[in-house]
């Protein structure tokens, strides 16, 4: 992977030559902390498996946020695509057959799928309207996978299947034992999905995501087809996050409704917010603050819902720009 | 046989009542402050709540009152000291403060009233079934819709005929031309989700009366709520009251034939309305 | 089809309710003409404006574009065809810079507005005409600022820019001095006269400032309460009667 590709268009500072630099050196560090993080977490109290949760649910937030920090359009009901990930990839691993791979792609399809017919029902509608539409949406794919018992489990959801190794031809990954493999696989996918999301936001059809965002009325009347732009965007959106749902069965070797559930796409949202929307990593650094807090909350009172809620009004009256959002304000400063 | 389709014809009946008085809250703030308001379900049970810690000091009656108006009141301090402070910025952020709103509301109850459930007791005298065999008619359950029907019409008069219907209407059509005219749109928008939020308290005090209380008793009706907004058209308060009422009742006929559908059906007229008409029954052109 | 008018406009009428916005007015522009439409205030320049770029439909009439009836059909045609706006509030992108909101102008119009990605010498295309339109709206120097944090006319300026990169035959610019100070009117001006008699574009504008107008123009189409006042010279309409009664009687 070029190491220029994947920055934050839009939004940086300008600066040319300066801005390359830091844009290189923002890579170098979030991939050395990516790499080393199984060396580093249990030391500072950590372990591998909660690195590889942070790394699902923040490339499930970066591809909603290719969506809403980029598109500009709010989806309150991404954990449908997130969620049908996770339950093709189940289903496969759980009735057809042992393979990894096929179970990831049978989650991809499944997302996406669904993402494009929705996408192609929505993409009309503006606003507060739209991230309503959504959030109905996604209750759909709740009902489904709660009431289909045969096939799903319902509530107690799918269980019985786990992950296979990877048999690469030359070696064999153990991908069930050992943690620290299935951790460098996991970033092995999610490298590969955001390299291509990073490709895709520095494309001309990247930049007119931008351009829509930004104002959608020049961007009509520079002659943008908006409501293709809209579906396609919601498409690519719904494929990448249910590649992360895929990954998310993998982890659990469970698959259960509350994947599918409004509360998901709510977290996702805050990730999204709290890393900073306008900033390329922003929803990772979020999901690792919010995962990391989540955790230490529930584990010091049984009120941690009431705490978690209160995280969600703190950032939005006091951090709407998120955490990465006011440190490049104060860098421009 | 008569009596099945009569039972599921009723029961459809007081949840699309509940769908009616959760969505027509719902969707004035929705129209007037563009927030969508994923509270609400918990101010619901919130007034369920307050009812129960009220009726051993004051009765039944008078919380039906006092319930919701205290419920409203909360609202209306929420609505001034954070909601308002969002107004005007990308829609993200209401969604997010009221979903995180959601949360502490919900763990609130949980924390001051317990897990499980509690009964809120109705009167003896309308609580006895009025007949044998259609024993699912008993006169709490009529005096229910009986309320939500005057509060539907109570609620369409005073748009219609007071000052401040009049200009919460006039701001859901034009916000800016109301504000030029200088009325406080601050003020409108505080009182108008009060209005909401009130409407919500009612509906937990009489679906506590129902089907008791619990921290949760909410959520099952906030969802189907949005449909009804969805289908009913954005933007139009008729419209989401005829949505409310469609789904209630096609809930209710698809019991009869196939119980577990009742549920699903409600999202395949979404689809359906989204697919054919997508601005709803009486949406707005443009509201969408 | 060289020899018909760039825009023709005939009889059209837009009501909105039992408003009537536009009634029956009609206008030819020919090729390389400046046209502009003036009016008292709420004569229904703007909704004639948006009728002409495609914003909404016409209740009745018909609009042909460069020999082509354009009346009902979607913005994407228009602007395919040759037809560029740009706005009475400036519609730029605020948080990309100067050359980034050129650049996805000059990358739509090249038809690559679906495009994953570019070849190397597509690229170098594109930023060629980027450099080039900067440099005929002499904005370079400026190229590199975010457009949200220039000053209003230049914001303007970067708009125009855009336009032109969408190859436009037609521009249409909607009150391009309004709420400019003294210089930038002039600046903005000055473009629009060098776009007019040096690079040969039609123009249609709609604007308050008189004397950019009679400067300016080759025709003027004025309007009051939604329909035709009159149409003709920049000293037919100074020495027009009625004009002068329409200005005025508003003005009192």
């Amino acid at each position: 992977m070029s190491a220029t590709v994947i920055q934050a268009p839009g939004g940086d500072a300008p600066g040319g030559q300066l801005q390359a630099r830091q844009r290189i050196l923002t890579l170098v560090m979030v991939w050395a902390i990516l790499l080393s993080a199984p060396l580093w977490l249990p030391l500072v109290g950590g372990y591998t498996s909660l690195g590889t949760r942070i790394l699902v649910l923040g490339l499930a937030a970066m591809a909603l946020n290719f969506l809403v920090g980029f598109t500009g359009m709010v989806s309150f009901g991404h954990a449908a695509y997130f969620g049908l990930g996770v339950y093709g990839c189940g289903l496969i691993l759980r009735y057809v057959t042992a393979s990894t791979p096929l179970g990831l792609l049978a989650g991809l399809v499944l997302g996406g799928v669904a993402g494009t017919v929705i996408g192609a029902l929505i993409a009309r509608r503006r606003g507060i309207y739209f991230a309503m539409v959504t959030i109905a949406f996604q209750e759909i794919f709740y009902f489904i996978a709660y009431k289909w018992n045969g096939l799903t489990g319902g509530f107690d959801g799918l269980r019985g299947f786990t992950r296979a190794n990877l048999h690469l031809g030359f070696a064999t990954l153990d991908i069930i034992k050992n943690d620290v493999v299935f951790y460098y696989f996991v970033l092995f996918i999610f490298a590969l999905v955001v390299a291509v999301m990073g490709l895709i936001l520095l494309s001309p059809f990247g930049r007119t995501l931008l351009a829509i965002r930004e104002n959608e009325r020049r961007a009509r009347f520079l002659g943008i087809n908006i409501e293709r732009h809209i579906w396609l965007a919601f498409t690519l959106s719904s494929i990448f996050i249910a590649i992360a749902g895929g990954l998310y069965a993998l982890l659990n070797n469970f698959a259960d409704p509350s994947s599918l559930y409004t509360d998901l796409s709510g977290e996702l949202v805050i990730m999204c917010v709290l890393g900073g929307i306008r900033v390329f990593w922003g929803p990772l650094l979020g999901a690792a603050v919010y995962v990391v807090l989540q955790d230490y909350i529930s584990s010091h009172t049984v009120n941690w819902l009431f705490f978690v809620g209160g995280v969600f009004v703190i950032v939005v009256l006091f951090f709407p720009r998120g955490l990465l959002g006011m440190l490049r304000r104060r860098r421009d400063a | 046989m008569l009596q099945l389709i009569l039972f599921n014809l009723f029961n459809g009946l007081i949840i699309g009542a509940f769908y009616v008085l959760v969505s027509l809250g719902l969707s004035m703030i929705l129209n007037l402050s563009n927030v969508i308001n994923f509270a609400h379900g918990n101010f619901l049970a919130l007034g369920g709540y307050l009812a129960y810690a009220l009726i051993p000091f004051i009765g039944f009656w008078p919380s039906l009152l006092v319930a919701p108006l205290a419920t409203a009141l909360i609202g209306y301090v929420i609505e001034v000291t954070m909601i308002s402070r969002l107004y005007g910025r990308d829609p993200i952020y209401s969604l997010l403060l009221t979903f995180g709103l959601a949360f502490m509301l919900q763990d609130a109850c949980r924390y001051i009233w317990g897990v499980n459930g509690l009964p809120l007791s109705v009167p003896n005298n309308i609580s006895q079934p009025l007949s044998q065999t259609y024993f699912f008619l008993n006169a709490y359950r009529l005096f229910l819709v009986g309320i939500v029907v005057v509060s539907v019409l109570g609620l369409f008069a005073f748009l219609r005929y007071s000052r401040m219907g009049m200009r919460i209407r006039a701001g859901i059509l034009d916000l800016d031309t109301v504000s030029a005219l200088g009325i406080n749109v601050r003020m409108l928008r505080s009182l108008n989700f009060a209005f909401g939020i009130f409407l919500a308290g009612l509906a937990g005090v009489l679906a506590g009366g129902q089907i008791g209380l619990n921290p949760n008793m909410g959520d099952t009706l906030l969802l189907p709520s949005f449909v009804a907004i969805i289908v009913g058209g954005m933007g139009s308060l008729v419209g989401t009251l005829l949505g409310g009422l469609t789904i209630g009742v096609a809930a209710a006929l698809t019991a009869v034939v196939w119980p577990a559908g009742s549920d699903v059906v409600v999202y395949i007229i979404m689809a359906v309305v989204l697919l054919v008409r997508p601005r709803g029954f009486l949406g707005e052109e443009g509201m969408q | 089809m060289s020899d018909s008018p760039m825009l023709e406009v005939s009889n059209v009428t837009k009501t909105f309710g039992s408003l009537v916005a536009v009634r029956e007015v009609s206008l030819t522009v020919a090729r390389g003409e400046l046209r502009a439409i003036i009016g008292p205030n709420g004569a229904g320049k703007t909704t004639f404006f948006n009728l002409i770029s495609g914003f909404f439909p016409p209740t009745k009439g018909r609009i042909i574009f460069d020999g082509q009836d354009v009346t009902n059909g979607p913005v994407p045609g228009r602007v395919k065809r040759g037809m560029a706006r740009t706005f009475q509030i400036t519609e730029v992108f605020p948080e990309l810079p100067v050359r980034e909101n050129v650049r996805i102008a000059v990358e739509v119009a090249a038809g690559y507005a679906l495009r994953p990605r570019l070849s190397a010498t597509e690229r170098a295309g594109v930023n060629r005409a980027i450099d080039e339109l900067l440099q005929r709206t002499r904005i370079t120097e400026k190229a590199d600022r975010l457009v949200g944090e220039l000053a209003h006319g230049d914001q303007r300026i970067a708009e125009i820019a855009m336009a032109l990169a969408l190859k436009p035959r037609l521009l249409l610019l909607d009150e391009p001095t309004a709420g400019m100070g003294e210089q930038e009117t002039f600046e903005i001006a000055g473009l629009i006269r060098r776009l007019h008699r040096e690079e040969n574009y039609s123009i249609v504008l709609v604007e308050h400032d008189m004397r950019l107008v009679f400067h300016l123009a080759d025709r003027i189409t004025v309007l009051a309460e939604g329909a035709l006042l009159a149409d003709g010279t920049p000293a037919d309409i100074a020495a027009n009667p009625d004009v002068q009664a329409a200005y005025l009687g508003h003005a009192a």
